[in-house]
């Protein structure tokens, strides 16, 4: 058997619609797990109740030792159960938020630990506290500290929206099982999808520095 | 709906079975990694441009792609090209390369934090490049990447997981089964989780008590170390 690229160039338009699934899903996913992991980190430095905490602490440590696709069963396979009837679209998302929160609220409280001190007692001589000292002041600075690891994450969900295509979400690496599962050329579709997939990660892990320019000069 | 979990009696010993396949694939993928990760890591500090792009390369490109369709572009390239191999050792190759790539970045940082005033001594005292590396930055590296060491382990089986989509028998798919037999998902997917979940804290819990007692024996070892150097200077003069 000889490599065929013109199997791959058949298959390109309907691998790039797939792409657009891929990047959308990564993108809501991505968008709810800053929104939770801000929320964990918040609860965890504003409230600070110990009960919180432990069931916080524990919820991240089973997300980081557990592998992602047995997390996308249990949602996927469990809810149903209790009735929710999420279908896989809805319960991958939800998977990937959940799996990413924890590492994204990780990530923000090393953030936060780069805020200065004098940051808060700054704010609070000039009588800022609250949801201003927290919006204006902290959390920018905390997501400013921790772009790297953040598109580095991003990248993370990128990669991990593939394993969706198991529950029959229909995106990138689902439509190529499709097309080869169709005219059994495996090697030449998987290729192309492969390289879609660097692409698109190279250039958002390259992405980072760009970010972090544009926030710096804003910054001065 | 009640849960059962009496049914961990039954089908415990099929997931712990699997369980030992995962642990086999991964301490396998491991020991053909390691070293590829440090002809990666060497081969892209070196000065020839072709080493150092063909190892660039390689680790971009499994750094960059999901590991689930390299697993399949493993499962589906070799019999393209006439080599057939059982699931199993497609899954611990596959595995065994994606984790170079990492190894290769950790060794890479680690030889990079140890100070380069140390290969530029050894060389000046007439080591080549080589003895260098391998008598003086490599051993310095080893406390400085332990533990980002360790993280890639317990992250290779977390990935190892993804093997069950090209059939190997390991937890995950020992899960898939039985859970296809009885029907009852969140049993045995959470007895699968809490069975990763384990291992993974366990493993976590005692590499960073090895890392205290080595970072402990280091600073004694570097007090030590500036004694003699101390007396060593003193008697030179």
């Amino acid at each position: 058997m000889k490599f065929d690229l013109s199997y791959t160039i058949d298959a390109l338009p309907r691998l790039l619609e797939g792409a657009t699934v891929t990047v959308q899903v990564a993108l809501l996913g991505f968008l709810f797990s800053i929104t939770l992991g801000t929320i964990i980190v918040l609860t965890r430095t504003t409230l600070n109740w110990r009960i919180l905490n432990g069931i916080i602490a524990v919820y991240v440590s089973f997300i980081r030792g557990t592998p992602l696709m047995i997390q996308i069963f249990l949602v996927y396979y469990v809810l149903p159960i209790t009735g929710l009837n999420l279908g896989a679209f809805t319960s991958g998302i939800l998977a990937i938020t959940l799996n990413s929160a924890a590492f994204v609220s990780e990530i923000l409280r090393g953030g936060l630990t780069s805020v200065p001190k004098g940051q808060f007692e700054a704010a609070k001589s000039l009588g800022v506290s609250g949801v201003a000292l927290w919006g204006r002041v902290i959390l920018p600075q905390t997501f400013i500290a921790s772009i790297p690891p953040l598109v580095n994450e991003f990248t993370q969900v990128l990669k991990a929206t593939a394993l969706l295509s198991i529950i029959t979400v229909v995106e990138l690496l689902r439509v190529s099982q499709q097309i080869y599962s169709a005219n059994y050329h495996p090697v030449e579709i998987l290729s192309g999808a492969f390289v879609i997939y660097f692409l698109l990660c190279f250039f958002v892990s390259r992405g980072s520095v760009l970010l972090e320019n544009h926030w710096r000069v804003r910054r001065a | 709906m009640a849960l059962d979990f009496s049914i961990f009696v039954e089908y415990g010993p099929r997931l712990l079975m699997g369980f030992w396949l995962t642990i086999k694939i991964v301490i396998a993928a491991i020991i053909l990694g390691m070293p590829w990760g440090l002809v990666l890591a060497l081969g892209r500090r070196s000065r020839f441009l072709i080493p150092r792009l063909a190892a660039t390369s390689f680790v971009e490109i499994f750094r960059n792609t999901p590991f689930i369709i390299q697993v399949f572009l493993f499962f589906y390239v070799l019999p393209f090209y006439g080599i057939r191999f059982p699931a199993e050792y497609v899954g611990t190759l596959a595995l065994a390369a994606f984790g170079s790539a990492y190894f290769a970045e950790i060794i890479r940082g680690g030889i990079d934090a140890v100070s380069k005033g140390q290969l530029e001594s050894a060389r000046a005292i007439g080591m080549s490049d080589w003895q260098a590396m391998k008598n003086i930055v490599l051993p310095q590296t080893l406390s400085i990447i332990l533990p980002p060491l360790t993280n890639q382990t317990l992250s290779l089986i977390k990935e190892s997981a993804i093997l069950s989509t090209i059939t190997v028998n390991e937890l995950t798919m020992s899960g898939i089964r039985v859970q296809g037999e009885i029907f009852r998902p969140f049993e045995v997917f959470i007895m699968v989780a809490l069975l990763y979940w384990g291992f993974n804290e366990s493993i976590a819990f005692l590499m960073r008590k090895i890392e205290r007692k080595a970072n402990k024996a280091r600073t004694s070892n570097q007090n030590t170390a500036e004694k003699t150097t101390f007396i060593s200077r003193g008697s030179s003069r």
